[in-house]
C-alpha cells in the first residue's frame, strides 16, 4: 500500500513545489518620483505561473511597483528605484540587465487598449520580427497561434488585414494581450486591464487570464476587489506606499489580518 | 468597529442582526415556556409554545431573504460576509431549537397529570435551567463580541450531556420500578433528548459565532459526556 502511495505522493509534492516557486523577488525597494518616495521598502515574492493582485486606493503604489518589473519608468525623467528585484535571481535594476531582453520576458498591458495603428495581423507580427527572423508561413502560425491563445481568433481570422483600431474595446485589448503572449514572455503584467471595458469584455479577459496563469506568472493591478478576488491567488494591499498585508487571496478577502486591509476591502475606508 | 462608507450598508447588516438577537430571544423563551408547561402540566402554555413555532420560522425565512439579498446587493467581505454567513448558519439552528422547543410542548398533555416524582422534575428542571442558560448566553455573547466567552460556553455543553445522562438513568428507575410510569417516562425521556439537542445546537451557534468573530475555527474535539450515545466499534 504504501508503495502504491509513494508516486502519487511525489506528483503531489512537485506539484506543491512548482506553485510555490518565486518568479519576482522584491527587496527592500524604493522608489522615487523625484524627492518624493513612493515605494517603501517593499518585500514581497510572487509565485511562478500563478496571478497575484495588487490592490489599494489611489496613490498607494501599486501601479508604481509594477512599473518597476520591466523598468517602464526609466522611460520617464527623475523616477529611480533603489533596492533589488529579482526575475530567476538576476536583478532587473542591475544597470548591465539589457533592457530589450527584459521587456520580451516581462509583457504589459495598459488600462487603455493600444493597438499599434497598423493591421491585426501586423500588431502582432511588430513584436516578433524585432527578436526572431521567421518565414511567411512561420509568422502567420505564431500570429494565429497569438491570436487563439488570446481567445481572439475565430472573431478576426477573416480580416488579419482589417486595422487594429476597428475592434471594439473589449477586442482591442485582447489584441494588446495576444501581441503580449506572441513573444513568448515569462511574466505578464496587467494594469487595470478591463476597468475601461463593459462586463462581458470584462468576463472575457478574466477566463483569459485564468487559461494564461499555466504558462506565464500574471500580476494584475486592479481598483475592483471583486475582480482581484475572482482571478487572483495571492493579493498584496497597499497603502501610501507601504505594503500592507500580502496573503493568499482566499485568507485576504474572508479574514485578513490587519485591520487597515479590513477597512479597505469591507468599504469602511477613510 | 468603524462605519461603511456607504451608511445604507451598515443598515442592511444590522438588520440582519436584529433578526438573530430576535431569534435568540425567542429560542430562550420557547425552551423556558414548554419547560415551565411540561413540569407544571400546563396545557395553555403548551399550544402558546406550539404556535410560537410558526414566528420562529417566519423569521429564519425572512433573514434568509436579507442575508442573499445583501449578498448579491453588497457583495460583502472578510467580517461582513463571515457576518452574514454566520447568520445564516445560526438562524438554521435557532429554528430548529424552536423545533425542539415545540416537540416538548406537544408531548405536554401526553405526560398529562400523572404523576411525575418530585426528585425527576427537580433533575428535568435542573437540565432545563442549564440549557436556557446557553441558549441565552451565546446571544448574549455574540452582540457583545465576545469570543472568549463563546468559546468557554461551547465547552461547557458537557454538562448538559452529564445532566441527561442522569435524567435517563432515573427515568429508567422509574419505568423499572412500575410499568404504569412507562408512557410518561418514554415521554419525559423525549423531551430530555431534546433539551440535549437544544444544548448540541447551541455549540454549534457558538462556533458560528466565534468563526464570525475571529477569523478562525474553535478546534473541533470538545469534551462530550453523553454515555447514553452507543460507543463506536473499533476499527
Amino acid at each position: 500500500m504504501a508503495q502504491m502511495l509513494a508516486p502519487e505522493m511525489t506528483m503531489m509534492q512537485s506539484a506543491a513545489e512548482a506553485a510555490e516557486r518565486t518568479k519576482i523577488e522584491v527587496k527592500n525597494l524604493n522608489f522615487y518620483y523625484g524627492q518624493s518616495k513612493a515605494l517603501k521598502d517593499i518585500t514581497l515574492s510572487l509565485p511562478e505561473r500563478s496571478v497575484t493582485a495588487f490592490i489599494g486606493p489611489s496613490g498607494c503604489g501599486k501601479s508604481t511597483l509594477l512599473r518597476v518589473f520591466n523598468r517602464i519608468y526609466e522611460l520617464y525623467p527623475k523616477q529611480r528605484a533603489e533596492g533589488q528585484v529579482l526575475l530567476d535571481g538576476q536583478n532587473v535594476l542591475d544597470r548591465s540587465q539589457d533592457l530589450n531582453l527584459l521587456r520580451s520576458k516581462i509583457g504589459m498591458v495598459f488600462q487603455k487598449p493600444t493597438p499599434f495603428p497598423m493591421s491585426i495581423y501586423e500588431n502582432i507580427a511588430f513584436g516578433i520580427r524585432l527578436y526572431e527572423n521567421l518565414s511567411r508561413s512561420e509568422m502567420d502560425g505564431r500570429v494565429e497561434q497569438a491570436l487563439k491563445r488570446s481567445a481572439l481568433w475565430n472573431e478576426v481570422k477573416d480580416k488579419l488585414n482589417a486595422s487594429g483600431l476597428s475592434l471594439s474595446g473589449g477586442q482591442q485589448q485582447r489584441l494588446c494581450i495576444a501581441r503580449t503572449v506572441a513573444v513568448k514572455p515569462e511574466v505578464i503584467l496587467l494594469d487595470e486591464p478591463a476597468s475601461a471595458l463593459d462586463p462581458l469584455s470584462t468576463a472575457k479577459i478574466e477566463e483569459l487570464i485564468d487559461e494564461l496563469q499555466a504558462d506565464y506568472t500574471i500580476v494584475i493591478v486592479t481598483h475592483n476587489m471583486q475582480q482581484a478576488a475572482r482571478v487572483s491567488k495571492q493579493t498584496a494591499f497597499m497603502y501610501l506606499g507601504e505594503l500592507v498585508e500580502f496573503d493568499k487571496t482566499e485568507k485576504i478577502f474572508t479574514s485578513p489580518g490587519e485591520k487597515r486591509t479590513q477597512d479597505y476591502i469591507t468599504g469602511r475606508f477613510g | 468597529m468603524s462605519q461603511h462608507t456607504v451608511a445604507a450598508f451598515d443598515d442592511d447588516l444590522q438588520q440582519i442582526s436584529g433578526l438573530i438577537h430576535g431569534m435568540g430571544e425567542l429560542a430562550g423563551a420557547m425552551v423556558g415556556g414548554a419547560t415551565r408547561a411540561l413540569l407544571d402540566s400546563d396545557n395553555a402554555l403548551a399550544q402558546r409554545i406550539v404556535s410560537d413555532d410558526a414566528i420562529m420560522d417566519a423569521r429564519q425565512r425572512e433573514l434568509d431573504d436579507r442575508a442573499i439579498s445583501l449578498i448579491a446587493m453588497r457583495q460583502p467581505m472578510a467580517n461582513d460576509l463571515r457576518a452574514v454567513v454566520g447568520a445564516i448558519r445560526m438562524a438554521g439552528d435557532l429554528e430548529r431549537i424552536g423545533d425542539l422547543a415545540k416537540n416538548i410542548a406537544k408531548r405536554v398533555s401526553a405526560v398529562g397529570q400523572s404523576t411525575v416524582p418530585r426528585e425527576l422534575s427537580h433533575s428535568i428542571d435542573g437540565m432545563a435551567q442549564l440549557v436556557l442558560e446557553q441558549v441565552r448566553g451565546v446571544v448574549d455573547h455574540y452582540s457583545e463580541h465576545d469570543a472568549d466567552s463563546l468559546a468557554t460556553l461551547r465547552n461547557d455543553d458537557h454538562r448538559i450531556d452529564v445532566k441527561y445522562t442522569s435524567v435517563f438513568r432515573e427515568l429508567l428507575t422509574y419505568m423499572m420500578e412500575d410499568p404504569r410510569n412507562i408512557t410518561a417516562c418514554t415521554h419525559l425521556l423525549f423531551c430530555a433528548k431534546n433539551l440535549e439537542r437544544i444544548g448540541d445546537h447551541v455549540t454549534n451557534i457558538a462556533e458560528n459565532a466565534y468563526y464570525v468573530l475571529t477569523g478562525e475555527q474553535l478546534p473541533a474535539n470538545r469534551p462530550k459526556s453523553d454515555e447514553m450515545a452507543a460507543p463506536v466499534p473499533a476499527a
